[in-house]
């Protein structure tokens, strides 16, 4: 008992650094929350459905490489005080950062859609048509941004952040043979079939997205993170990253216990792999996958055309802001507007099948944006009259210049077979 | 009229008509001439960076750069610390435009040309942030420079002339190279400076903050969102920020330093003049979103048997901004707010008549635990200017002003 009063100097020293974390936290879990979107939840299904518990050990590279990526834009906010898309035109010049914007509204147009088609197919599993679910969720999500203040954007936004936990429970009540999934996890196989190279090209792809790093770092310059918080903000990334990882791991083992246990591998859209849940492991599990859904889709819906429309103001120098009127920063408010505007109404007018186009044209956009963003990010996160003492090692270079490579050799990859096919094995 | 975008990579030649490389930056010494472009840097095929003073060249035009001395008196030379870069330091970077009080991205510089009989001058003559400089800078390249020319005139242009422009240099040893100050910013309404700095990174409105004296500084963080206060405030040392937070109205100080973190609060304070670190550290008692955290504890009392002449001498020696002062305070000998005299009341009054004789106000005041909406209805119903705040036993205790009143209605919506 003597020691009481150094462990309550240390209590105290604990609730001071978690006071700290707290008033830091936010940025780096609710960007890797958005990246397990529409998009990211169909292509975990469809990899546990496919191939059960044997591409689970995939997510532990994912999410290094995903730290890594993540860990350094946090790091060029807190250090610079700028956005990624400010210091690109800083350093780049206009007509790059011209190119840069105009692809990332095309690559965030596309994943718009998507999220608006989850919602709809998400919805429709409890019979809610697609024409009330979609412009509903859209006027829902204008609303909130347009009308609500910073904190309670951000509370709604990290509150949703807590549905992940549908995930997780649906996981268990799919009762997975648990032993099969650990071996899945720490045994990295790999038949070299070229279906399951593409699932963890798929797996990378949705992962390590570029919206998320011109979004991250200015969310954390917004936040006004000051370089001695900077451990708590990384702590704040790194959590995300794993909670991310996490969210998967669940949905993929759920998928894998149910559907690829009981034989059918094929499924065509998230809102199936719900469905198909049903008979396996109950109403319930079906019931909270779906609800997951939807709140992902809605999620995403309402970060990324306000991400987009910060970034490209940001880096083409338009107003912008939320706290602004609509007349004193017009574009801001209209690509924020348009991109819901027309993500929305594509899932409306068109078929599923004729949103394919678009969805393979977004890949494209987003596999040529995606290496320049990262070189560039990489070039200016060592740059000594930007980043000081905070510029990359010689050590994590070598770590980041390789994940790097490697992300962008998977995704022009990807890339080249959405566009050729028949040449690509 | 020539753009930075047409001169840059323009090829340079010397005396003789021999290539000597492709123009790459500009550079003004504004120790000088703040509009003169002093130095021409061309970087030659062997990679080698050769230093023209402007008395040199003779000839500028959309086709090439020529020089009046031959290539052997060139010397190379990097720009120092204390010359303007048009490339680095201006386009794609950020100014303050004083003359419209915001903050924009360069997209362009434009330059006269002034041929001289045997030299020719390239003056700066303004920056341009225009559709036409940003169709310019993306078909540079691509088409040739008289064809770009016809394209973007039907483009609206927008410049921004020289000396309206302030640079932003977040390190203060090159600022005081650079000539760079905010003494014009200083004049502007704080309000209209909060704007500006609200357009900046950390570092800069640091660098902006730091070079503006502690009471402008203050009125204008008295004026930005408190996220972003508080932001700064941290960024700034202890005794830089304490300096800035006395200046400001002791119930704005109190709101910033409820959202510090903690320990930079207590720095804050201890770094302040302890009269005012009292008035604050007061007003922290109360509750947020209380009439006691709306409250200033700035405001004129005096006992009901003061003489108007006491009241006036009182409000000579107010210690904040005398044009908030609306009314004068009563209280009674056990310190109950008893009246409130409208000021116009002591103009039109005796000297010497007592203060409790003259026609007053009923006191209206709330208790300092009201919440936000009876402070709002009281305002609203009473059409008052300032609305006293009063403990359980009727003690003044503050006052709410309405230019706090009117920022909760407007937060409230």
């Amino acid at each position: 008992m003597f020691t009481l009063p150094l462990n309550l100097a240390k209590l105290r020293r604990w609730r001071t650094s978690l006071l700290i974390f707290l008033s830091v936290v936010g940025p780096g879990i609710i960007t890797s929350n958005v990246d397990n979107d529409a998009g990211g939840i169909y292509t975990y299904s469809v990899a546990g459905a496919r191939y059960g518990y044997a591409l689970l050990w995939t997510l532990i590279p994912i999410t290094a490489a995903l730290i890594i990526v993540q860990e350094m834009v946090a790091r060029m906010g807190v250090v610079t005080g700028k956005g990624l898309a400010d210091l690109i035109r800083e350093e780049y010049g206009f007509r790059m950062t011209f190119i840069l914007m105009v692809l990332l509204l095309l690559t965030n147009w596309g994943n718009t859609v998507s999220e608006f088609a989850g919602l709809a197919s998400g919805m429709s599993i409890f019979h809610v048509s697609r024409f009330i679910s979609v412009p509903l969720g859209a006027v829902m999500v204008w609303l909130l941004v347009i009308r609500g203040s910073h904190k309670t954007v951000e509370r709604v936004f990290l509150t949703a952040c807590v549905f992940y936990v549908a995930y997780l429970v649906s996981g268990f009540l799919a009762r997975p043979d648990w032993e099969s999934a650990l071996l899945g996890t720490i045994v990295p196989t790999m038949n070299l079939s070229t279906g399951e190279l593409y699932m963890i090209l798929g797996l990378v792809g949705t992962t390590i997205a570029p919206w998320m790093q011109f979004y991250l770092q200015a969310a954390v310059v917004e936040k006004g993170i000051k370089v001695e918080n900077y451990r708590q903000s990384r702590l704040d990334v790194i959590i995300g990253c794993i909670l991310v990882s996490v969210v998967a791991y669940f949905i993929i083992v759920a998928c894998a216990a149910t559907i690829f246990t009981g034989g059918h591998q094929q499924i065509n859209g998230a809102a199936d792999a719900a469905l198909a849940l049903e008979p396996l492991a109950g109403r319930a599990a079906s019931a909270l996958f779906a609800l997951g859904l939807c709140n992902a889709s809605l999620f995403a819906a309402s970060i990324l055309p306000l991400a987009t429309a910060y970034t490209v103001c940001e880096g083409l120098g338009f107003e912008s802001g939320i706290d602004k009127r609509p007349h004193e920063a017009p574009v801001f408010y209209s690509l924020y507007t348009g991109l819901i505007i027309l993500g929305g109404l594509a899932v409306l007018v068109l078929s599923e099948s004729k949103q394919i186009p678009i969805i393979l044209f977004t890949q494209v956009a987003n596999g040529i944006l995606l290496p320049f963003v990262l070189i560039f990010m990489l070039k200016l996160c060592n740059r000594e009259d930007l980043m000081g003492p905070h510029r990359n090692s010689r050590a994590f270079n070598i770590i980041a210049w390789t994940t790097c490579i490697v992300i962008i050799v998977l995704t022009l990859f990807m890339v080249v077979r959405s566009f050729f096919p028949e040449y690509v094995p | 009229m020539i753009y930075f975008t047409e001169l840059e990579n323009l090829p340079a030649y010397d005396a003789k008509g021999e290539y000597l490389g492709r123009l790459v930056e500009l550079a003004i010494n504004p120790s000088q001439n703040s509009f003169l472009v002093a130095y021409f840097y061309v970087l030659t095929p062997q990679k080698k960076l050769l230093c023209i003073e402007h008395g040199w060249i003779s000839t500028i035009s959309v086709r090439a750069v020529q020089t009046s001395v031959p290539a052997n008196e060139i010397g190379s030379s990097t720009p120092d610390e204390g010359l303007i870069c048009i490339k680095k330091d201006v386009l794609d970077q950020q100014i303050i435009d004083v003359n419209d009080r915001k903050v924009v991205r360069v997209i362009d510089v434009d330059f006269d040309i002034q041929p001289d009989h045997k030299q020719t001058e390239l003056r700066i003559v303004a920056v341009n942030v225009g559709t036409a400089a940003a169709a310019r800078r993306l078909l540079q390249g691509l088409f040739a420079k008289h064809r770009i020319r016809t394209i973007v005139s039907v483009l609206p242009t927008q410049t921004i002339p020289w000396e309206f422009v302030n640079l932003i240099e977040s390190d203060p040893a090159r600022r005081v190279k650079l000539r760079i100050s905010y003494n014009r910013l200083a004049q502007l309404h704080p309000a209209d400076l909060a704007d500006i700095l609200e357009e900046l990174s950390r570092d800069e409105q640091r660098s902006v903050i730091e070079s503006l004296d502690d009471e402008t500084a203050a009125d204008a963080v008295s004026e930005i969102p408190t996220r972003m206060q508080v932001a700064l405030l941290n960024s700034l040392s202890a005794g830089k920020a304490a300096d800035i937070v006395e200046e400001m109205a002791p119930d704005e100080a109190a709101d910033v330093l409820q959202e510090l973190p903690p320990e930079t609060s207590a720095e804050v304070l201890a770094n302040m003049e302890a009269e005012e670190a009292e008035e604050v550290r007061e007003l922290l008692g109360f509750e947020e979103n209380t009439a006691g955290g709306f409250m200033t504890t700035e405001f004129i009392v005096l006992a009901e048997t003061a003489t108007v002449e006491a009241a006036v001498e009182a409000l000579r020696n107010f210690s904040g901004p005398v044009e908030t002062v609306h009314s004068v305070y009563l209280i009674s000998e056990n310190l109950e707010l008893t009246r409130t005299v409208p000021l116009a009341r002591l103009l039109i009054a005796d000297r010497d008549s007592r203060l409790g004789d003259l026609v007053a106000d009923p006191p209206i005041s709330v208790p300092f635990h009201a919440d936000k909406k009876t402070v709002i209805s009281t305002f609203h119903k009473y059409n008052l200017l300032t609305l006293p705040v009063v403990d359980d036993n009727g003690r003044l205790l503050g006052v709410v002003t309405a230019d706090d009143a009117l920022e909760l209605v407007v937060k409230e919506k």
